[in-house]
């Protein structure tokens, strides 16, 4: 008896793994390019052109304008200061949950992570009611506190940037070897002096970590400078003028090289650091529990709440806004701002809704598919593949967005027709927000042994049926998680997107914006209430869509 | 032959995993590749099913070259260390995962199934997932999924040591009475001598990339043909001393004379004689360690004798017959 069949003997045949291996990996790769690469280029070559052709012309221009280094200085002035207040709040913030026994722990983290389902400009809306000219500590005190400028930015960024930092913090808290407090405590040091000696240290790579995330954030952040800058302009608001206001592409394009030096340099430093982030716990480390201690508690619960308090006060300003007939003269209250009789009405939500769909399904299937790419075919070009499926992590929104227009918007282009549509929007948001997705996919891929694959493969099975069969039945979950992650950005995201919409194709987070340009507040706030009403709705229900299948321990927000 | 490995060469960067490794196994035989970890009989293994492609020689079954033909279409079926049951599955669903793969009818594969699960006595477990089962029984149902799609050759890599002892014993039998029964090419690889001696027809002792002996148990651990497999199995003592080499062939020169602990007699007026280092009694074995001629020996007696103590001079007899000469293990 022969053992192998005849089928099997004609290996010479292509062989069906490696063709849906080369056409994973070549399809993740062309994507890439087109929607990453290219765009980025197009910044580049755009930020050399000028009249007279190829040179560093612009860029002279650029620097021998005060007003736009100042602009420079500004960013950095922002990004340096905030990152350092917010660094320190955080941690302290983190320290609560994680190292003490305070009461309402939930409930604190809950509200801590409030400014991720809004878009960034909310906050300096909140801000605006709270301390802006006609706020509500001016107009209760009689005081003339100006909002308008960096610390209008300082404390609006610091808000956004706060869950972020808190997140990265508080698993760097989270694990602990109590062996080590033990000793300590046994050779007789005090608190002050394990926190400086064992606690510190042992988060420094989180600290790292947080400070680069943060920096990035703030200064590639749009939304809360335009809203609450004032005079005092940033990097992204200037590309924003020099764009949208001026139709200066070239200059707008030299301002996005400019933005996208730093970012990039934050992002590879925040890699490097993650990279040496092993084996400070082995699996003989014993998990620190925080032992109660009334006083201590007491304290950090306090400082907990007024952080709480202050993040809750800005949101809570804003929804309280969007109910009254007329901030700040007169506050009867009213549903009138929800009937959106402004611009395109309700539409925009709507739009929003379907292009943060249309985002999740394309991340789902595009940024899983990278990260299973990159992951089930070891070819050489994975190396480059990773590298373009974590390069956006490094893209300001602003630039990409810029990018897309530099690109696309020329009749003929390949992927033209997509240009005006809610597509293009959506394919700019997975692709703006695809390192966090990939690296979210790849980090639980990993996790699942390859003695699957193996199994699956000497059982017979070509990679097409084991990805259909055992893989995806592993972690779906991850890949929902996935979608969640883009939905929600895709509902809050404003830098991006700013560029690639048009009158047909008007987003929710854009409507905020244009109606606090118009001083219409009220209603302002009424759109900003509705985007975060649905982030949250659309959690809830999935939450529920997967208690009532029967399915716990999914932890959507990532 | 049924299979045959010619100058199988496997290289992890600088590393030579793999060296030159030549074997045949004829149908039905079970071999079991044996050595300590990080010899390369894994490796050897993954390369036999597929999952590693060899850089040299090539693999031959029934005549026919395989090298070029993935893992999915070699038909060799694999029990892998960790269980590596698809979580998602049923018992069934699992076992019935390389029938799928195959597109047998379903009638066909509903009672290959049944059949298959009888044979590993699951069978009213059929419906539950792996994660309710216990470790043994996991391997079994592994087992039993390899062997569904009736596969030419048989591949188990270190399928016990995940495993408890009590389990591991009687997992040993019950593989063995299965590969008899089926008359199954069967390849184990394992670092348990104990496993491999029972279990195996053939022992492929392993070092460093490269096979040191192949042989039965019997023949490993009475003709160790060099001084790794002498060591590796059982216990073993190097004559080192000139003074207790006098005598053997090739006493002065550099080779590895050597001798089992067991093989050394105790007589008075012996030939040499040590002073007792050190005594462990273990039931109806005692082992002593002597110090004799500068060097330390270990000499196994067995049955009821006079306590020995630590100071003790003893005098022993190196018998001629019983003297292995070996082969300095490869560099």
């Amino acid at each position: 008896m022969s053992v192998l069949s005849s089928k099997a003997r004609a290996s010479a045949l292509p062989d069906s793994d490696r063709l849906f291996g080369v056409f994973t990996v070549g399809a993740t790769g062309l994507l890439l390019v087109t929607f990453v690469l290219v765009p980025l280029w197009a910044i580049l070559k755009n930020s050399f052109v000028t009249p007279e052709g190829i040179g560093l012309d612009n860029f002279v221009r650029y620097f021998t304008d005060a007003r736009f280094v100042t602009v420079v200085g500004n960013t950095f002035e922002v990004g340096i200061s905030v990152t350092l207040t917010t660094l320190v709040l955080a941690y302290g913030f983190a320290y609560a949950v994680q190292r003490t026994c305070m009461p309402f722990k939930g409930v604190l983290r809950i509200i801590a992570l409030l400014p991720v389902f809004s878009p960034s400009l909310v906050q300096a809306l909140g801000l605006q009611f709270l301390l802006g000219r006609n706020g509500f500590v001016n107009r209760t005190f009689g005081t003339e506190i100006d909002i308008y400028g960096f610390w209008g930015i300082f404390i609006s960024d610091t808000v956004y940037a706060f869950p972020h930092a808190f997140l990265i913090l508080s698993t760097a808290l989270a694990v602990a070897d109590a062996r080590l407090y033990e000793s300590a405590e046994s050779l007789g040091a005090g608190p002050w002096r394990i926190f400086r000696t064992v606690t510190l240290p042992g988060t420094r790579y989180g600290i790292a970590s947080a400070a680069f995330v943060v920096f990035t954030i703030v200064i590639t952040d749009f939304g809360n400078p335009v809203v609450i800058g004032g005079n005092y302009s940033v990097l992204a608001v200037e590309i924003y003028n020099q764009v949208s206001g001026q139709a200066n592409f070239a200059m707008g394009a030299v301002i996005g090289v400019l933005l996208l030096l730093p970012a990039a340099l934050a992002v590879t430093g925040e890699k490097w650091i993650a990279r040496r982030q092993f084996a400070s716990l082995t699996s003989q480390s014993v998990p620190l529990v925080p032992r109660p201690n009334p006083a201590r508690d007491a304290a950090w619960f306090a400082y907990s709440v007024l952080v709480a308090l202050a993040i809750l006060s800005l949101v809570a300003i804003v929804i309280y806004a969007s109910f009254v007939r007329l901030w700040p003269y007169n506050l009867s209250l009213s549903l009138r701002h929800y009937q959106f009789d402004v611009q395109n009405g309700i539409q925009p939500l709507w739009t929003s809704i379907s292009v943060a769909i249309l985002t999740a399904l394309l991340a789902i299937v595009f940024v899983t598919g990278a990260a299973y790419a990159n992951h089930a075919f070891p070819m050489r070009a994975n190396r480059i593949l990773y590298f373009l499926a974590i390069l956006p992590a490094a893209v300001p929104g602003m630039v990409l967005g810029l990018g897309y227009i530099l690109a696309f918007n020329t009749p003929g282009q390949p992927v033209y027709w997509i240009y005006d549509t809610i597509l293009i929007i959506a394919v700019c948001n997975v692709y703006h927000y695809h390192a966090q997705g990939f690296l979210l996919a790849t980090t639980n891929i990993k996790q699942i042994s390859s003695t699957f694959d193996e199994a699956s493969a000497t059982l017979g099975a070509t990679k097409l049926r084991t990805v259909w069969r055992v893989t995806l039945p592993m972690i779906w979950p991850t890949v929902l998680a996935v979608g969640v992650f883009f939905f929600m950005r895709a509902m809050v995201t404003l830098s991006a997107v700013i560029f690639l919409i048009t009158p047909s194709t008007q987003l929710a987070a854009v409507s905020v914006l244009y109606l606090d340009d118009r001083g219409a507040l009220n209603q302002a706030a009424a759109f900003a209430v509705c985007i975060m009403a649905t982030v949250v709705a659309f959690l809830v229900l999935t939450q529920l869509a997967l208690r009532l299948a029967g399915i716990r321990g999914v932890n959507l927000v990532r | 032959m049924f299979l045959s490995l010619r100058g199988v060469t496997k290289r992890f960067g600088s590393v030579l995993a793999v060296d030159h490794v030549d074997l045949d196994l004829s149908e039905g035989e079970f071999v079991c590749f044996l050595g300590p970890s990080g010899c390369g009989k894994t490796t050897l293994l993954r390369l036999v099913a597929g999952l590693e492609t060899l850089d040299e020689g090539e693999i031959l079954l029934e005549g026919t070259d395989l090298s070029g033909l993935p893992a999915r279409k070699r038909n060799f079926g694999v029990v892998f260390q960790s269980y590596s049951l698809f979580p998602n599955l049923s018992v069934a669903r699992n076992i019935a995962y390389g029938l799928e793969c195959r597109k047998w009818e379903k009638e066909k594969i509903k009672a290959r199934v049944g059949e298959m699960l009888d044979l590993v006595h699951l069978g009213q477990h059929a419906e539950k997932h792996p994660h309710e089962l216990s470790g043994g029984m996991q391997q079994r149902v592994a087992l039993a999924r390899a062997l569904a799609p009736e596969p030419a050759v048989l591949l188990l890599d270190e399928p016990l040591s995940a495993l408890d002892a009590k389990v591991r014993e009687s997992l040993r039998g019950e593989i063995s009475e299965l590969q008899k029964r089926l008359g199954i090419t069967t390849i184990m690889v394992t670092h348990d001598q104990d496993e491999a001696m029972e279990m195996a027809d053939r022992i492929v002792a392993m070092n460093r990339g490269r096979i040191e002996q192949v042989g039965t148990a019997e023949e490993l651990y009475w003709e160790p043909a060099t001084r790794f497999v002498g060591e590796f199995i059982g216990r073993i003592n190097m004559l080192n001393s000139p003074q207790l080499r006098a005598g053997f062939d090739g006493s002065a020169g550099e080779a590895a004379l050597a001798i089992r602990p067991e093989h050394v007699v105790l007589s008075e007026g012996g030939a040499h004689s040590g002073k007792v280092r050190k005594v462990a009694f273990l039931g109806n074995t005692m082992r002593l360690g002597v110090e004799a001629g500068g060097q330390e020996i270990e000499i196994e007696v067995h049955g009821r004798r006079r306590r020995m103590n630590v100071g003790d001079t003893v005098t022993f007899d190196l018998p001629v017959d019983r003297v292995r000469r070996l082969a300095v293990s490869s560099q």
